[in-house]
């Protein structure tokens, strides 16, 4: 059975390594986003009594919103990228949440996705973090695509940031055909918050830790590079001390909330009212509304609510 | 089956225990597919392992069961097979050379395919020497000094040696060629070499690891593998015949084993076919006294005779005159340098004075002499350390740690819940340990320290906190406190300047391994507050 699985697993990696290649070939690389068209959206859901069922939730709020449908084709190859940084137990919040993976993941599916791939740079050891974070046996349950960081899958591009030009990028953001974003609210010492647009440290390679010389600067280069379709931040389970890697159940608040936006600032900007601070506190915030990657006006954007 | 295909039975076997020594070898790192149950209680998340028995070839290893119960005075859990292995030794002799050792597997092999010499040659280099009785020596070198509370087997025993070579020096040399190769290729222009690239990539992680792997000395214990393998080309089985301490000890086990070999002279031509493809150098030739303790039992004199002169039976021999040639210098040069190497290794003041700061072992790891005691320098943790970090030791320990494990900080971190490396210990040098253990103990390993000389905010460089933000303790360990710099720049800086708590840090290194300052990082883990040592402490209270 072990080494069925193995093999499985081996097969997969090497349809995604070909279906990488050809998807390479024929799309292009990053679809734009509403916000800038107008017309944009932002849904927030949340339970209103415990046991919160996470996966219905999730559901809900798609629903609320026109359905996957709205943002996913058929046939096409999405990545998400949850943030799975830390080889944490999903109950310590540093992670994102299985369960709204997995439904965001079927959702796709259900839309007619040809393929769904979860990538992301981890920090700890990634098998580790595969392992730990849950989102291994969320890939075997569903079917997706893990992709494991290799050192070949970082290709150079240049980001023509103001701070960052030519990085190593996740090739599997760049071979996507709709990208949803999908992390976890968390506190950071230097960033302040750890919401959308920091997540997308993850889809880089390189010297990483030297992007904490210009933290705002960095994020905000790396945000208008890698624009997805939609943000989907969890906070099912918000890490609201000892950030971003926490490791106590006291670090951890369960808030269960979930915020939908194809504004990746209005998604941003929303979820800092669970930490009680202002997004005009929060430089990166700031400095994307100011290069135009978004806006933190909600009265410019459709609101939805849903509470389960 | 005529006792006469006997080596028929010798090859499957030997085939099949290399095949699944290589298995279990490959098999020594973090399972490639591990899904854990997230829905477990925060307390107690279950903690990665391995899916096989990768300590079975140390298991029965009665060397390592022999000296490992000689230092520590105990019993060694899992010793059933070493047990087995003795017993059957008792019976048949010295068997386990010739049918299970999968290092004499690879000599016979080698020794088979390129030999030395031929035919009237060949006889010649299978004739017994007196250097064969150095592994005696050997032998009685290793168990003394176990007694004296340092464990040499590991560096001779071919279980270990064997292990050590292929997990830390010769699978990440092939793995440095492959994936160079592979490199190169995801960088081309031409897609499908690309394709071609990451598939072969993913296939051949698994087996050689993912990325680069990096062992400190991997140089040196690669080459001594060679070397010994090359001796082949000196003298067949050179290892098995004149150094295997293992051999030695089965030798010795064996002087009265039942399953000998009976020579009928009155049949004997002289032909010398048996010498020829003697492997053990034991004088199977009619006529001459032949040597118990030197035959490996390979059977493969009986299979050559073409007079059926020879014969392998359960028959009983006169003791006194096939005993081991041991040789009397042999035996007291062993004793000697069993006496002296326990020794003259403390003399470096690793154990009664001062550590080196470098000196930072795997968690669980026993204190220093218990350490020492036990650990056989076979990398097995190393192999399955899923982040690189342990190394074989070079000068940290002393020379008599040298191939012990010890954490570089600069390849790689030690995960904060993982606790692999102690599931895999043979002989319990790292003691068996929990997550929950390790995280709750703690288990610390070390203490790191800022150097403000070095570090971004403190030579108001700029910002960074890096080592803060990777920190996995909660609260963190690395703090830090906000100052208002003049900087190098027009404008003042306000920058969040790193301290450490020793009381919350355990030593873990990823601030050390994460430090965007490299060579030698501006945060760095020192041995010192390790738990295992009640004598390396920091805090007066920790």
């Amino acid at each position: 059975m072990n080494t069925n699985s193995l093999l499985i697993s081996r097969r997969q990696f090497i349809r995604l390594a070909g279906g990488a290649v050809l998807y390479s070939m024929i799309s292009s690389p990053f679809p734009g986003i509403a916000a800038e068209t107008g017309g944009g959206f932002i849904a927030e859901a949340s339970c209103s009594k415990p046991p919160c069922d996470v996966r219905a939730l999730t559901r809900k709020l798609f629903e609320s919103v026109g359905g996957m449908s709205r943002f996913i084709s058929k046939g096409d190859v999405v990545v998400i990228k949850p943030n799975i940084s830390w080889a944490r137990a999903p109950e310590l919040g540093a992670t994102t949440h299985p369960d709204v993976l997995e439904t965001v993941i079927f959702l796709c599916q259900e839309a007619g996705a040809k393929k769904v791939r979860i990538a992301d740079n981890t920090i700890h050891e990634a098998r580790n973090c595969f392992a730990v974070t849950g989102v291994d046996q969320v890939a075997k349950k569903t079917g997706a695509d893990l992709v494991y960081p290799l050192s070949n899958l970082m290709r150079d591009m240049n980001l023509q940031g103001h701070r960052l030009n030519v990085w190593p990028v996740f090739t599997p953001f760049k071979e996507a055909d709709k990208i949803i974003n999908l992390p976890v609210a968390k506190v950071h010492s230097l960033s302040g918050l750890t919401l959308g647009m920091k997540s997308w440290i993850g889809a880089v390679g390189g010297r990483r830790n030297a992007l904490h010389q210009d933290i705002h600067q960095s994020i905000v280069d790396l945000a208008q590079f890698f624009r997805p379709t939609i943000t989907l931040i969890d906070a099912i389970r918000i890490m609201t001390a000892n950030g971003p890697s926490g490791g106590s159940a006291s670090d951890v608040a369960v808030v269960n909330r979930l915020i939908l936006s194809d504004d990746p600032v209005a998604a941003d900007a929303m979820a800092c009212d669970l930490f009680q601070v202002k997004p005009s506190a929060i430089a990166h915030i700031q400095l994307a509304q100011k290069w135009g990657l978004g806006t933190t006006d909600f009265s410019r954007l459709t609101r939805y609510q849903v509470v389960l | 089956m005529k006792i006469k295909h006997l080596i028929y039975l010798r090859r499957i076997s030997q085939v099949l225990f290399l095949l699944l020594f290589l298995f279990l070898l490959m098999e020594t790192r973090l399972p490639q597919n591990v899904f854990l149950d997230y829905s477990q209680e925060i307390a107690g998340p279950k903690d990665i392992r391995l899916n096989y028995p990768v300590m079975f070839f140390f298991d029965m290893d009665p060397l390592i069961l022999l000296t490992t119960m000689l230092s520590t005075h105990k019993w060694l859990a899992g010793a059933g097979w070493a047990l087995a292995i003795i017993a059957l030794t008792l019976f048949l002799g010295r068997f386990f050379c010739s049918f299970v050792c999968p290092f004499g597997t690879l000599h016979h092999a080698i020794g088979t395919t390129h030999p030395a010499a031929k035919g009237r040659h060949a006889a010649a280099m299978n004739e017994k020497t007196p250097s064969q009785r150095l592994k005696y020596g050997l032998l009685l070198m290793v168990l003394v000094s176990a007694l004296f509370g340092l464990n040499l087997a590991g560096f001779m025993d071919p279980i270990a040696l064997l292990f050590r070579s292929l997990s830390v020096s010769i699978l990440p040399a092939v793995n440095i060629g492959v994936k160079e190769v592979f490199d190169a290729m995801a960088t081309s222009d031409i897609k499908i070499l690309n394709l071609i690239s990451y598939a072969a990539e993913i296939i051949v992680s698994p087996v050689l690891g993912f990325g680069y792997p990096a062992y400190q000395t991997g140089f040196a214990i690669g080459l001594i593998v060679l070397a010994l393998l090359f001796l082949n080309r000196v003298r067949p089985r050179f290892w098995c015949r004149v150094l295997c301490p293992l051999g030695a000890l089965f030798g010795l086990l064996s002087f009265k084993s039942l399953l000998n070999l009976e020579k009928d002279e009155t049949r004997c031509t002289g032909c010398n076919k048996c010498t020829a493809a003697c492997q053990g150098a034991a004088s199977p030739r009619p006529g001459v006294k032949w040597e118990p303790a030197e035959c490996v039992r390979c059977f493969n004199c009986q299979h050559v005779c073409p007079e059926d002169a020879l014969s392998f039976r359960f028959i009983l021999l006169k003791s006194q005159k096939y005993a081991p040639d041991m040789g009397r210098r042999a035996v007291l040069t062993g004793l000697t340098a069993g006496i002296a190497f326990p020794l003259l290794s403390r003399l470096d003041g690793q154990i009664h004075q001062a550590s080196d700061p470098r000196l930072i072992r795997p968690p669980g790891s026993l204190t220093e002499t218990r350490f020492l005691e036990r650990c056989q320098r076979c990398g097995l943790c190393m192999k399955t350390c899923p982040t690189n970090v342990i190394s074989p030791a070079l000068g940290e320990a002393g020379l008599a740690g040298i191939w012990t494990p010890v954490l570089n900080m600069a390849i790689g971190y030690c995960e904060y819940s993982c606790t692999l490396c102690s599931s895999v210990c043979p002989t319990g040098a790292i003691q068996p340990i929990t997550g929950k253990e390790k995280i709750s103990g703690p288990i610390r390993i070390g203490s790191a320290f800022v150097d403000r000389g070095r570090c971004l905010p403190w030579t108001e460089n700029g910002a960074c906190i890096v080592c803060e933000e990777v920190c996995p303790t909660s609260p963190k360990a690395v703090v830090f406190r906000e100052a208002d710099v003049a900087g190098f720049g027009a404008e003042r800086l306000r920058l969040k300047q790193p301290y450490v708590n020793l009381q919350q840090c355990v030593g873990c290194g990823i601030c050390e391994n994460k430090c965007p300052v490299k060579g030698t990082p501006a945060i760095r883990v020192i041995a010192s507050g390790e738990s295992r040592s009640p004598k390396n402490q920091i805090l007066l209270i920790s």
